[in-house]
């Protein structure tokens, strides 16, 4: 698929994906390897946007599975089609009664019946989730295992097989094993730790904000019509937030769609007052707005972004962020 | 190469850094990949292949500059030699790889494990003499370091032959050595007496390595890329053992800087990795217990096992055939575990771990809420999820949260936790105190935890002080151990797999 580092390199700038040598380094080896990629780092750092672009690069499919809690071998792996299989008995109760017919006693009856058996339980009525659709698939897809990290425990432990030979054993039919390896990226916003036995069977990265220079080609290329000046500073400006304690870092998404404001806005160059009117583009807290405003220089002034932080005097006022943010407490 | 690659992976886990044999060799099978030609191809591929947990990305960083960075110093080289030898005479601690080397032979055969090792170290040191004429000629420190590899590689491919002729290098080196050692003092008060060493090697042994190449019928461009070096090597060797000990000596021990950086707060909560291993795993058990268990009813679901008999009565419309199935799944009980945790100073020498362990459990579980108590309640589950091990810490002792200078007051404490937060608990949540139930004299407040107690499922109080001290000054955990489902005393990572186990076995 890809021959050196640098093709990795130049083919994912092909698909508007700006990556350093590390990152193409990583994607280079678990295509050769055939390993499983597991990247972590904060929310949008393009973790999810590296498979999308791997995917177009390489031309291949991108299978993705969503992890959530919950999330079970039956969604991601496969399914019986119970429904199917129990209209086929009755659609075909003729046809057995026909087979059946000839035979003499129960016993020979069961064993004909168990010699057929094995119709009700083929690939005609699996429904193939996105794992095992991965591994049958004719032409190896990219599959994407996102935020694998809010799925369960359990859940890790389905994947290991696959990650490990991309096979699946579906009991009923035997072990369902890839031709192709497909290239698979899981990816992790570290919200939990993940066990020891999945992260030994992936190559690891680790991706972070990007350098200023990074980010500033990145700018270029995807917000289109930024004047120089602006991304230069743009660019300066976020870097400069990331290093304030905030509660939720600008992400390069967010850079992104500040740049798309300002484009559009048709601003020149950008000042105290610019930034204070379109933070809420990147700073989603009113706590971190007003630290950022009071780091710019700017005086701080209240605004209604929809969400309030918990001052902890407000018993309701927590209970209230609790609910929101988690949705963990059922009263 | 693999030689190398598994040298490495033996440092990485002398510094803690788990590196599974599956690990490294995938490290090996990459490095084929990528081939070896630039350092910093080879440290992504290593660290890719062999680094899983991004606290270890630091150490292996700086492992790496360590690890594959001889570079000339010409100075400084007094009396380093003495403690190369010095720690070989002894077998001092510091000099583990040749203790982990000589592991399973006889004691009498170390020779023959010193011998095996200068072997090994001497291929790198050898490999990265050849190249520095390079270096001198362009200047480029980075292709220079990186030669081992790509002549490791090289070199690869007659093994044993460069082996064995460096064998007899070491073998004379050794011989000399051998002699310098009846009299421990020569090679300090001698500053030249490295010196002396290589020199005596040089010209005939030399070609006798060269000869000794052609005989075993090694690639002619590599015995006349020897040929060229030789000198180069012989001049640079005194320099390179020295380097060789430095860096051995830098290998060895652990770099405390970076701690001492760190903020002495932070300093205190510093944990080792080994030490966060074990925890998370005793956590992990324990949270099992508390958490995830599936109950024994099945509920009607659109995914999990057929019910017979419940799929005949629904198609009971349908003449008995099973159009509609029915299935069903065990469902499982939503954890709720509520900690309640004493930052107070008399228990503050344990903070350090309860906070670590309920840094783990809500950063394995995520139905984990945490309120941390002095005289007053906060709840402090945010800080947790959202920031590292260090900062939230940091945050829960910064007085914003709550006075935590105070003297503790677990019955003010209970009696602000029925208030605000009893609606929150119900009769699935596991209530974890840690705590040492010290009131200094306050009212204990029986009927506010008895409240909270009849809210909860279970109560399970966590207490650093074992039983015979209760009767000690003013402790109300008398008073309250008849309200708790469980009291454990845990002070250590131990314990707590203890009460881990002890869990585990109640359930069965």
């Amino acid at each position: 698929m890809f021959e050196s580092i640098e093709e990795v390199r130049e083919r994912l700038a092909g698909q508007d994906y700006v990556c350093d040598r590390r990152l193409a380094t990583v994607v280079y080896l678990a295509v050769k390897l055939d390993k499983p990629v597991l990247i972590e780092g904060p929310a949008g750092v393009g973790k999810t946007e590296l498979a999308k672009s791997l995917a177009g690069a390489a031309g291949r499919s991108l299978i993705r599975l969503q992890c959530y809690e919950g999330l079970d071998e039956a969604k991601a792996l496969y399914e019986w089609e119970y429904g199917k299989q129990l209209l086929y008995t009755q659609v075909l109760r003729e046809k057995i009664g026909e087979v059946l017919g000839p035979t003499e006693g129960l016993r020979e009856a069961a064993a004909t019946l168990r010699e057929q058996e094995d119709v009700f339980f083929s690939e005609n009525f699996l429904v193939e989730r996105p794992i095992l659709q991965a591994i049958t698939s004719e032409t190896p897809p990219v599959l994407l295992l996102d935020e694998i990290d809010r799925a369960d425990e359990e859940f890790e432990a389905f994947l290991l097989e696959f990650l490990s030979d991309y096979q699946v054993s579906i009991p009923e039919i035997g072990t369902v094993q890839a031709e192709h390896a497909p290239v698979v990226i899981l990816t992790s916003n570290r919200t939990r730790e993940l066990s020891e036995a999945l992260k030994r069977r992936c190559l690891h990265l680790q991706l972070d904000y990007p350098s200023p220079e990074f980010e500033l080609e990145i700018v270029r290329l995807k917000a289109p019509g930024i004047g120089e000046a602006l991304a230069n500073e743009l660019v300066e400006t976020i870097q400069d937030m990331r290093t304030l304690d905030l509660r939720k870092s600008p992400s390069i998404g967010e850079t992104l769609d500040w740049a798309r404001s300002l484009v559009v806005l048709g601003a020149p160059n950008l000042d105290k007052d610019l930034i204070e009117e379109t933070l809420s583009v990147i700073i989603k807290y009113d706590r971190d707005a007003e630290k950022v405003l009071a780091h710019v220089g700017a005086s701080p002034r209240r605004k209604d972004l929809g969400q309030r932080d918990p001052t902890g005097e407000n018993p309701h006022e927590a209970m209230y962020e609790m609910h929101r943010s988690t949705h963990k407490h059922t009263h | 190469m693999d030689t190398v690659v598994n040298d490495f992976v033996q440092v990485l886990r002398r510094h803690q850094v788990m590196v599974s044999p599956a690990e490294s060799l995938d490290a090996l099978y990459a490095l084929e990949q990528t081939g070896v030609g630039e350092r910093e191809v080879v440290r992504d591929t290593l660290r890719t292949t062999l680094v899983k947990n991004s606290e270890d990305i630091e150490t292996f960083d700086r492992l790496f500059d360590l690890y594959f960075s001889l570079r000339p110093t010409a100075e400084k080289r007094t009396a380093k030699l003495d403690v190369h030898d010095h720690d070989h005479d002894h077998g001092e601690p510091t000099s583990m790889e040749f203790g982990e080397e000589a592991e399973g032979e006889a004691p009498d055969s170390e020779e023959h494990s010193h011998e095996e090792n200068e072997n090994t170290e001497f291929r790198r040191h050898f490999d990265e003499g050849k190249m520095r004429p390079s270096e001198n000629i362009h200047g480029e420190t980075d292709k220079m370091r990186l030669s081992m590899f790509s002549q490791e590689l090289l070199l690869n491919r007659k093994p044993g032959a460069l082996d064995q002729a460096l064998q007899r290098i070491t073998h004379q080196l050794k011989l000399r050595r051998a002699r310098g050692m009846f009299s421990p003092g020569d090679l300090v008060t001698h500053g030249d007496g490295g010196q002396e060493l290589p020199l005596d090697v040089s010209a005939a042994d030399f070609q006798g390595l060269v000869d000794h190449l052609h005989d075993l019928d090694v690639d002619e461009s590599l015995i006349r890329q020897l040929e060229e070096q030789s000198e180069e090597i012989l001049r640079g060797l005194p320099q390179l053992i020295e380097q060789m000990v430095e860096r051995q000596k830098q290998l060895e021990k652990k770099q405390d800087d970076s701690a001492l950086m760190r903020r002495s707060l932070r300093k205190i909560f510093d944990y080792s990795p080994a030490e966060q291993r074990e925890t998370e795993a005793a956590i992990r058990r324990i949270a099992r217990q508390i958490h995830g268990a599936k109950t024994r009813r099945l509920k009607q679901d659109r995914t999990g096992h057929i019910s017979v008999p419940h799929t005949l009565r629904r198609n009971v419309r349908y003449e008995g055939i099973p159009f509609n199935p029915v299935l069903r799944r065990h469902h499982e009980k939503r954890p709720r575990v509520v900690m309640l945790c004493d930052v107070s100073m008399s228990t503050r020498n344990m903070s350090r771990f309860w906070l670590h362990m309920v840094y783990q459990m809500q950063s394995l579980f995520s139905k984990v809420r945490t309120f941390v108590f002095v005289a007053d309640v906060a709840e402090v589950t945010q800080f947790f999820e959202e920031s590292s091990m260090d900062r939230a810490v940091d945050q829960v002792f910064s007085g914003r949260v709550l006075d935590a200078d105070v003297n503790s007051d677990f019955g003010k404490a209970a009696e602000q936790f029925r208030n605000e937060y009893l609606p929150s608990l119900n009769h699935r949540t596991t209530l974890v105190v840690l705590g040492d139930g010290r009131n200094n004299g306050k009212e204990p407040n029986v009927e506010a935890l008895e409240d909270i107690t009849h809210h909860v499922r279970q109560t399970i109080w966590i207490t650093p002080e074992p039983k015979w001290g209760w009767i000690l000054g003013s402790c109300d955990m008398p008073l309250y151990e008849p309200l708790c489902d469980r009291v454990e005393v845990v002070r250590s990572v131990d314990q707590l797999a203890g009460v881990a186990e002890e869990l585990v076995k109640s359930r069965f």
